[in-house]
């Protein structure tokens, strides 16, 4: 299910092999990171990595400030603060979490603030659910954070330190939010490769403190009143500087790749090149999509599939480039966009980037389980026309189609 | 009929409110109107914009004034730092203008001779039916005389449910001020001459020397940078100012000592003694680039030394 690394060319940094779950994983990159403050508060399916590092805290092997808050809003407070001071933060949540913590998003986008969030990903409620789909993170697209979506437990590990590393660069300084799939990653158990020297971690991602910051030598005031005179035009470097930020997310990854041997790119396609139908889909179901593309193509049906890594900035260009010659594009959504063009966010997003009509597939929703022979039951209706684009259509509901 | 107006004044002297209330008579009298103010955070003191349009036909175009056919000013201190929208005045349009000197001065003042000016003390007449420095009452009322609406009956009506306090107070204000407003015609008026400029839709809320800038240019994040408020002078916002009678001082320095702003200043004056001979000695002294006229000095004072004089 993790055959999306690319095979390393060189690989300079010693590495061994551990098991660890998607969130003990994020955990221990936070740590290799040298996160200087942390403040979260746990939720379900996160907890995990708030435990952990409060034990790495505890234990002394993190030297950081761990903030106990009492809620989520105080926890994005607090790593806004810690940040504004040029600390290096980490905070990690989900659902109901990141709502609770909704107001304070755009402000560490406003002031530019590097933050890091990981995020295992959870529905909302009600009814209450703590299980896993991607309601939570497709609510803050619009906020102006650097939006990573990511498939394993290696994946999140890796993006975790490359996020700092992006977060950071003076061509970008804004917050930036990993996230994995709740339970689906977040309780797997997985091989994961972590460097034997922790310093090479840091080595590739240094703390710049190059933000914008609270300095006692350099006063300023940050946070001032925004009358309409300024307000937009300061909004707007942050817009530019998301816009940069494809670029450095782009370098940040081929680095890592150089040092680390594992490189993801902003988005990953999987058999594209002659495809005549393409399925794009998003977290941990990639593995199996990979799975229904291969039987597909035995089956003599010329697909393909597109894994999309980096949400915010929408690598917009790149998707047109790779699904421009592709007649039929089904995009499955793990998260409900009610009553929205499509049903799905992401195939709306897909349609108004490549201009056609998409499939839109919901699956996974309040994580219903799913299996390739489901995927490949829809790609074929799909294939055979039995599906009308523009129409939203389920895998997994019953009593729908 | 489109009557379009803006509403100049500080922060504390009821601008939006005079807005509201002839909207409001207006409204009570049949016509359609839109009282759109323009302002930030509510500061006494501050220069203040608001734009009142009245018009026959329903009004959808909420959007501000330009050029407008009539500018109130509430002030005459800023007529200066806004001579914009004093010069954007349609020829043949209306100054009102709240001040304390005389028509010919104003006239000087104003330096427009194709508008209608319109002088009226509304300070002194606030002051003697309200008890306070808002010459807004006062000002509609000449606004209501020289446009020949809203109707006096509409303006005591719109004080009502504006206000609902004080109604006969500022109703007896509004109708010295019809009364008394001093008309002066223009000398001349080019109906087809076009102002000499319009009022800039991104200058409301611009209080201080600022450079407008880019997006690229902006600082990042909005962060502020230790500056000066020696560059911001407020000493505008005076209605009267400290006037002190050094032969009255005896020095207690009180005045220094309860002076909410700094303005009081310890200078030395030249001063002639009983044989001719001529020295210098310590006096109070006012900075009235600071002094925002709250007459504090003036009730401490224990000799009387300090009296507040109109200047407004």
């Amino acid at each position: 299910m993790t055959a999306q690394l690319v095979a390393p060319k060189e690989r300079k940094v010693a590495q061994k092999r551990i098991a660890l779950t998607g969130n003990h994983a994020v955990a221990l990159a936070v740590k290799m990171a040298r996160v200087e403050v942390i403040a979260a508060y746990p939720i379900t399916p996160q907890t995990p990595v708030v435990e952990r590092l409060a034990e790495y805290v505890n234990n002394g092997e993190l030297d950081a400030e761990y903030i106990p808050v009492e809620s989520e809003h105080s926890a994005m407070s607090a790593v806004i603060g810690a940040s504004a001071m040029g600390a290096r933060t980490f905070t990690e949540t989900s659902s109901q979490g990141l709502y609770h913590m909704y107001e304070n998003l755009p402000i560490a986008v406003g002031l530019r603030l590097p933050v890091v969030m990981g995020m295992a990903v959870r529905t909302i409620s009600a009814p209450i659910n703590v299980w896993g789909d991607y309601s939570d993170v497709m609510a803050m697209r619009e906020l102006g954070w650097i939006i990573y979506v990511t498939q394993s437990a290696q994946e999140a590990f890796d993006t975790v330190i490359q996020a700092y590393r992006v977060a950071e660069d003076s061509r970008v300084h804004l917050p930036a939010v990993v996230a994995y799939d709740g339970f689906w990653t977040s309780h797997v158990l997985q091989p994961l490769d972590v460097p034997e020297d922790e310093e090479e971690v840091v080595r590739y991602a240094p703390i710049t403190r190059s933000w914008v910051k609270l300095d006692v030598d350099n006063p300023a005031q940050l946070g001032a009143v925004g009358t309409p005179e300024w307000y937009w035009e300061i909004r707007w470097q942050a817009v530019e500087a998301l816009r940069t930020s494809l670029k450095v997310i782009q370098e940040a990854d081929e680095e890592y790749g150089k040092v680390f041997g594992r490189s993801y790119g902003i988005l990953t396609p999987y058999r594209l090149e002659d495809a005549e139908l393409a399925i794009v889909a998003y977290g941990s179901i990639f593995g199996i999509v990979k799975k229904v593309v291969d039987r597909l193509r035995r089956e003599g049906v010329r697909s393909g599939a597109l894994k999309l890594r980096v949400l915010r900035p929408w690598p917009g260009d790149m998707i047109k480039k790779l699904l421009e010659h592709v007649d039929k594009v089904a995009v499955i959504d793990r998260a409900i966009n009610h009553g929205g063009p499509l049903y799905g966010p992401m195939a709306v997003e897909i349609a108004a980037t490549i201009q056609k009509p998409v499939y839109n597939v919901l699956a996974t929703i309040g994580m219903r389980a799913i299996d390739s022979d489901m995927i490949y039951d829809a790609a074929v209706k799909i294939h055979r026309g039995l599906w009308a684009p523009n129409t939203p259509y389920t895998v997994g509901l019953r009593g729908y189609e | 009929m489109r009557v379009e107006t803006v509403w100049l004044g500080r922060g504390g002297q009821g601008i939006v409110t005079a807005t509201y209330i002839v909207a409001n008579a207006s409204i009570i009298d049949g016509f359609y109107a839109i009282a759109n103010p323009e302002f930030g955070a509510e500061r006494r003191g501050a220069p203040v914009k608001a734009f009142l349009t009245i018009s026959k036909e329903p009004i959808e175009d909420q959007e501000p004034v330009k050029t407008p056919d009539v500018v109130v000013v509430f002030d005459d201190k800023l007529i200066d730092s806004m001579r914009f929208a004093i010069d954007a005045v349609k020829p043949g349009g209306y100054v009102i203008i709240n001040t304390g000197k005389s028509p010919e001065e104003a006239k000087k003042l104003v330096g427009r001779d194709d508008v209608y000016l319109v002088v009226l003390d509304a300070i002194d007449i606030a002051r003697r039916h309200v008890k306070l420095d808002v010459p807004n009452g006062p000002l509609a009322g000449a606004f209501s005389k020289v446009m020949g609406f809203p109707t006096l009956e509409s303006i005591k009506q719109a004080f009502e449910t504006q206000l609902g306090k004080a109604v006969e107070q500022n109703f007896a204000a509004t109708k010295e001020a019809y009364e008394k407003a001093v008309v002066i015609p223009p000398a001349r008026v080019d109906a087809s001459a076009k102002p000499k400029g319009i009022i800039s839709t991104t200058s409301a809320f611009l209080t201080g020397p600022y450079e407008i800038v880019g997006w690229r240019e902006v600082n990042k994040a909005g962060a502020v940078f230790p500056g000066t408020s020696l560059l911001y002078t407020t000493g505008g916002w005076r209605i009267d100012k400290p006037v002190i009678d050094h032969s009255k001082c005896i020095m207690c320095r009180k005045c220094w000592l309860y002076c909410p702003d700094d303005a009081i200043v310890e200078a030395w004056r030249e001063v002639e003694g009983p044989r001719g001979r001529r020295f210098r000695m310590k006096a109070i002294d006012f900075d009235y680039q600071y002094c925002k006229g709250c007459g504090v000095c003036a009730e401490v004072c224990p000799t009387g030394a300090i009296q507040m004089v109109r200047e407004l």
